[in-house]
């Protein structure tokens, strides 16, 4: 891995980290707030690609676990990933991968710029969303033995807000596209 | 940004992270086969009384324990409610004994120590090529060097915004955020490689 790739990384995860410390962030026209933390997540998908989002993902996490308050709202130490909602952060994992993934597999600089839009808004809903939503839904499920049915009812209230945040993440990033460009190219 | 980390003297805190990780992993087993609530509640009690030992306030367990706290009541409720009382128990105390556990070695552990175990743990991927075991301690110590930083950047958009007269809204702050930071991975990268800290094969 080249230093720069390993320096956008850990960027990123710094991005995500501090993401969790800035207050929450109202918009217009929901009065509910927005944690800018699982944004951060599909960002890094649509921003850095698979392979380096991924490992800035992970970094947050291997911070979260050596004992760091990085997580929204100061949380942070080993219990959060023997707690039931452990799956959504599995799930941030492979959220992040599958967005850099769709990301890398869908957008080419040559589209217009409103197809990138939507091919981002693709890859970041498929990953940031569906996949994250799985994880921690399965998750739930098994190890708290509630069942699909009630840990998917228990978490059908956050899903508007994560669609919202998929939109914001395809926004920024066909802005970061245009203004500094560090997608990888498929050849 | 403070480690969750307790200065201390206690057996927690001598004995090694990869044994207490090892010993952590080996009893989220059990408490999983275990389905006697009373049995689980002596363990979620063990939990508790090793924070005491810690010399840790009341209030300061309670700060530890309280983002877990809603999430595990509301799980315990609905399994007591849709599976019945000794159900719900089982579910409360397994979960509550699981985090109890968790934060006591997170507790009882230096950052450093972590590193290390994870350091020695990646060397295997480091003979399949994969990683290089240093670079994981490279990433953590940027991240942390870099958090405050990235505050401030925030801090200086919002107060444009405000300068402007203009509502801070989430993508005007997140772009400018993201293409300025990551601006500067190239010069962060030179400056590694310039000091050799990465030593190249």
């Amino acid at each position: 891995m080249a230093t720069r790739d390993l320096v956008l990384s850990a960027l990123f995860a710094a991005i995500i980290v501090a993401l969790g410390l800035v207050p929450p962030i109202m918009l217009g026209f929901i009065p509910v707030p927005i944690t800018a933390q699982s944004l951060g997540v599909m960002l890094a998908g649509v921003v850095l690609g698979a392979k380096r989002g991924t490992i800035a993902v992970l970094l947050v996490l291997v911070l979260a676990a050596i004992g760091l308050p990085v997580l929204s709202g100061g949380r942070g130490g080993l219990a959060v990933f023997m707690a039931p909602t452990t799956g959504y952060l599995i799930g941030w994992v492979l959220a992040a991968f599958t967005t850099g993934y769709l990301s890398q597999l869908l957008i080419s600089h040559n589209q217009a710029g409103f197809v990138q839009t939507v091919n981002f808004f693709v890859a970041a809903l498929f990953g940031g969303v569906i996949v994250l939503y799985v994880c921690g839904i399965s998750y739930l499920a098994l190890v708290t033995g509630l069942g699909f049915s009630k840990a998917f009812m228990g978490s059908l209230a956050f899903i508007p807000g994560d669609v919202l945040k998929a939109l914001i993440a395809a926004l920024a990033g066909r802005a970061v596209m245009v203004g500094y460009p560090l997608l990888p190219q498929r050849a | 940004m403070r480690s969750l980390h307790i200065e201390g003297d206690s057996v927690l805190h001598r004995l090694p992270a990869g044994v207490k990780l090892s010993i952590l992993a080996a009893i989220s087993l059990a408490l999983f086969t275990i389905d006697i609530p009373a049995l689980l509640a002596v363990a979620a009690l063990a939990g508790l009384v090793g924070h005491a030992l810690l010399r840790i306030s009341a209030a300061e367990i309670w700060h530890r324990m309280r983002p877990f706290a809603l999430i595990v009541v509301v799980v315990a409720l609905f399994t007591a409610v849709f599976s019945g009382t000794t159900e719900g128990l089982t579910a409360f105390f397994r979960l509550a004994a699981l985090a109890l556990f968790a934060s006591l070695v997170t507790a009882t552990t230096t950052t450093g120590d972590f590193i290390n175990v994870i350091t020695r743990a990646a060397m295997p991927l480091e003979r399949l090529d994969v990683l290089k075991a240093q670079d994981v301690g490279l990433s953590i110590g940027l991240v942390i060097r870099f958090v405050p930083e990235i505050l401030s950047r925030y801090e200086v958009i919002r107060d444009a915004h405000y300068a402007r007269g203009l509502k801070p809204r989430p993508l005007s702050i997140i772009v400018p955020l993201m293409i300025s930071t990551l601006r500067s991975a190239d010069e962060i990268a030179a400056a590694i490689d310039a000091r050799g800290i990465r030593s190249q094969k």
